[in-house]
């Protein structure tokens, strides 16, 4: 048993307001039983007094229950206000906790981030910059070099391909002896066995159309127009 | 099995030589021990704290078997829960006895449970809330003797992990548990 200053918990204003509050809710409930008991007490005197048939007495009983119920409504009042105050304390008690708490942990934040310093990092950011953009441009001079190299032999490949297809474009010409642009058309597609096909559809292109091959347009048009107004003369009768 | 007050009373309790102090030393020591636990056991169950020598308590007799313990057997038996610290004599003449089928010890560190579980920590409580308040009620400690209170309270506040005070003075004393 050394140990004089033993941490007890310190005892507050609030702590004894508390209390005070606390044995008042206690007093008021006691006081409420026997406010109960009493009414209940007159209550039976009432009945007894009536059945010895005496009524004024009765009555009289009655009135005094009536006076008890009366203070016990009060004391009902009375205990809810000490309950509420008990309950506003302990709610601002728990808000000051909560305050208390946040503030601690808003100190926490600013003591972590004073220890970075918003300088140290702009420079930090600056020189990853730096870095890649010398990446970058490293990246830049060797892919120069692969694509000069490598441009060469597409330019040397284009040239090939276009003097291939120019090739396959002229034997064309001698094949039919139709008009040659339609001719020109058809046989880039032709394949040798279908060559009887294709004069066959030459044939039908020369029967059918024989209006587009002649060369004077105002002709072609003046044809066109007929056609147009037959067609005319043929939908008249119908919307009448 | 007979019941006294809900309390189940074991097998022992309906045997006649039980009541009579014996006076061969086997036999005694072991009825001592039959008794003592049977008090600790009846009295935890009923919420009793104090026993009184002169008094007619229902346990030292059986109207059943017309039997019912003598004085000095009485003060036999209690005197052995004293020697184990189970009880206390309340005064010199040893008329009235403490029993705690808790100890003090206990008794703190059962305030001390219930007052974290319910989170009562920095708050403050009437001795009375204790004793027969609306938070208490279901556990151990509803109907609890002052004076156990009292001193499992000093005994924790000792240890610092209660105060206890008084505001003004209509007020109940109070009791202010720390976390």
């Amino acid at each position: 048993m050394g140990n004089i200053f033993v941490k007890k918990p310190k005892i507050t204003d609030v702590d004894r307001a508390i209390l005070s509050l606390k044995t008042q809710r206690r007093k008021l409930a006691r006081h409420q039983q026997q406010l109960d008991a009493v009414i209940e007490a007159e209550k039976q005197a009432a009945r007894d007094l009536i059945r010895e048939k005496r009524k004024d007495r009765a009555l009289l009983a009655l009135k005094k229950k009536k006076t008890q119920e009366e203070l016990l409504k009060q004391v009902d009042a009375w205990l809810i206000n000490v309950e509420q105050q008990l309950a506003d304390i302990e709610l601002a008690s728990k808000q000051k906790a909560v305050f208390e708490s946040l503030k601690a942990g808003n100190n926490a934040i600013k003591a972590i981030q004073s220890e970075i310093n918003l300088e140290d990092v702009r420079k930090l950011m600056d020189d990853t910059e730096e870095a890649k953009a010398y990446q970058d441009e490293i990246n830049a001079i060797l892919g120069e070099r692969l694509s000069a190299e490598d441009e060469e032999d597409v330019l040397a490949e284009f040239e090939n391909l276009e003097s291939e297809i120019t090739l396959q474009s002229l034997p064309a010409v001698p094949a039919s002896s139709v008009p040659s642009t339609e001719a020109a058309r058809k046989t880039p597609k032709v394949q040798p066995e279908a060559g009887l096909q294709v004069e066959d559809k030459e044939d039908e292109v020369l029967e059918l159309p024989e209006v587009p091959t002649t060369t004077p347009v105002p002709a072609t048009s003046d044809d066109i127009s007929t056609k147009a107004t037959r067609i005319k003369v043929l939908e008249e009768p119908l919307p009448a | 099995m007979q019941k006294l007050g809900g309390f189940k009373l074991p097998h022992f309790f309906n045997y006649p030589p039980y009541f009579t102090l014996q006076p061969v030393r086997e036999t005694r020591e072991k009825q001592v021990q039959l008794w003592k636990e049977l008090i600790l056991d009846y009295c935890r169950s009923q919420k009793i704290f104090v026993i009184g020598l002169e008094e007619d308590f229902p346990l030292f007799s059986n109207p059943v078997i017309e039997r019912s313990l003598s004085h000095e057997a009485r003060e036999v038996f209690l005197s052995a829960l004293v020697a184990e610290g189970r009880a206390e004599w309340m005064d010199k003449s040893h008329k009235k006895c403490l029993i705690l089928w808790l100890r003090i010890q206990a008794w703190a560190d059962y305030i001390l449970n219930f007052v974290k579980e319910n989170g009562f920590e920095d708050s403050v409580m009437t001795v009375e809330d204790i004793q027969s308040g609306i938070e208490t009620r279901g556990t151990e400690l509803a109907g609890i003797d002052r004076c156990v209170l009292m001193r499992a309270l000093r005994l924790l506040e000792q240890k610092g992990k209660a105060a206890i005070f008084k505001g003004t003075s209509t007020d109940d004393e109070g009791v202010k548990f720390s976390a």
